[in-house]
């Protein structure tokens, strides 16, 4: 089963960036993306993504409110917030609503394997010579 | 003169021809001439109207200009009206030191001189039109001031968010490039795959550097978590930048203020911090922001150097480029109902501003 991924930022170029970085694991997908914390509930309770990765600063609501709302509803799922602004004060504030890491938007790839963490052992899949 | 610029002179005097000879005498004045019968319609008009003279006989028959006067200086409003006593009986000096301590700011002689009269009143008529003008430009000044900080921190709060929106996302696709890149490394020369790291390196400084310009013009953590983590952040990153130990004590019954409060509060902080780096000498800084008690909020910076030279009172009043000054916070302060003042000598430099927590409508997170 793949691991279906919402990203929301408010910029399209930002987006575009992270489907790549993320969709070059062929196990990954984007399922959803969002441009505003509010489309990022409802595109949220749409697709139910394994996972999410979200932006601080985004025009309305921001990230750290999306994510505490997405939780609400499904309190299981990680959330990754990748942002400009990664600081001490912010991290604190974002771990207090539940998000489970911060990563510097210039520190895409080790983000890739903070998810690897997140998301836990791979299940090894049964094949036809045995065990791995 | 023109109708604006006349200031209006009381008479008092319960006798109607002797308010009209004094009529008779200021007329040449050119200002507005006032007349009351009567202590308590003298009182009525000084509360109505800006009165710049009050002239008062001393020994009316039924009313006693000393009662007056001692009346009409109790109100907090009229403390420094001038009041000028006519007197009929020669005063002696201990009389002319009870007038005074009565509140005349001058008395003169009957039979009075008209040009003696004239000469009197016009200089507390001409003393208070300049003050009326003073005070008239100090608002204008204090309005312009206002308005000055409020663009200020406009422009400040649009650079920044233009930093983030365009800036930022442009280092951020750039790095997400580049390590995609870098993933071809082994395809690549050593000079290629170098370069490809050495970028790496480029890049998170350039994003290092935004951050930090961003931060120090308008810090987001402001916005949207409030101002004691953008307070904390930000003594942080002054403290690497500087060198200089900051404390920083915030109480925790603190909750969201109004956004102007916490910008206000935050640019004096800032402001302050500035100062300590390039005027103290200091090596340690205190923030300290609790609630003095129920009604008001007080900030404090405070640092051990050594304390503003008077000679510099007035550059620190102005500010440098980097700053509106001293004199810039004591307006955010008291624009918001609230009061700033430095206490500064050799052993260190405390500056301490105080707000009204009515008016910032603490707001629950």
């Amino acid at each position: 089963m793949r691991t279906r991924f919402l990203i929301v930022d408010d910029s399209d170029l930002v987006r575009k960036g992270l489907r790549t970085v993320l969709q070059a694991n062929p196990e990954w997908e984007v399922c959803g993306e969002a441009a505003d914390g509010l489309a990022a509930v409802e595109i949220f309770k749409e697709v139910r993504p394994t996972i999410v990765i979200v932006d601080f600063q985004m025009p309305g609501m921001n990230g750290i409110e999306a994510a505490r709302r997405m939780l609400k509803i499904a309190p299981a799922v990680p959330i990754v917030m990748f942002t400009q602004h990664a600081n001490a004060e912010l991290e604190k504030r974002a771990m207090d609503a539940g998000i489970r890491s911060v990563v510097s938007k210039t520190d895409a790839f080790p983000m890739v394997g903070i998810i690897e963490a997140l998301l836990g052992p791979v299940d090894p899949k049964p094949s036809a010579e045995g065990t791995l | 003169m023109n109708e604006q610029q006349k200031v209006n002179i009381l008479m008092v005097d319960d006798q109607p021809a002797k308010l009209l000879s004094y009529e008779v005498i200021l007329r040449e004045l050119d200002e507005n001439l006032i007349k009351a019968h009567s202590g308590r319609e003298a009182l009525d008009i000084l509360l109505k109207t800006d009165i710049a003279v009050v002239l008062m006989d001393v020994s009316m028959p039924e009313l006693d200009g000393f009662e007056l006067a001692a009346l009409i200086r109790q109100h907090p409003r009229f403390q420094k009206t001038a009041i000028i006593f006519i007197s009929g009986v020669h005063l002696t000096d201990s009389d002319q030191l009870k007038a005074y301590e009565r509140g005349a700011v001058d008395y003169i002689s009957v039979p009075v001189i008209p040009e003696l009269l004239r000469a009197k009143v016009s200089v507390f008529a001409d003393l208070h039109r300049k003050t009326r003008e003073t005070e008239l430009l100090n608002r204008e000044l204090r309005s312009l001031s206002a308005r000055l900080i409020a663009t200020q921190d406009e422009e400040r709060r649009r650079i920044a968010r233009d930093l983030h929106d365009s800036v930022g996302q442009l280092v951020a696709a750039l790095s997400m490039n580049n390590g995609l890149a870098l993933l071809e490394a082994k395809h690549l020369s050593p000079a290629a795959s170098g370069a490809l790291e050495q970028n790496t390196e480029l890049v998170q400084q350039l994003s290092k550097e935004i951050r930090t310009m961003s931060h120090l013009l308008h810090p987001p953590l402001l916005d949207e978590i409030g101002l004691l983590p953008a307070i904390k952040l930000f003594a942080e990153g002054f403290a690497e930048r500087s060198k200089v130990d900051v404390k920083v004590e915030l109480s925790d019954e603190i909750s969201r203020l109004a956004p102007n409060v916490e910008i206000s509060i935050f640019r004096i902080v800032q402001e302050c911090l500035t100062n300590v780096y390039r005027h103290s000498g200091s090596k340690t800084a205190f923030i300290k922001i609790w609630p003095s008690d129920e009604k008001m909020l007080t900030v404090q910076v405070r640092d051990q150097g050594k304390g503003i030279p008077p000679e510099h009172r007035i550059s620190m009043a102005l500010g440098t480029n980097h700053g509106i000054g001293l004199s810039g916070m004591r307006e955010r302060a008291r624009e918001l109902g609230g009061t700033l003042e430095i206490q500064s000598n050799e052993n260190g430099t405390a500056v301490t501003a105080a707000f009204p927590l009515t008016s910032a409508a603490a707001v629950g997170v």
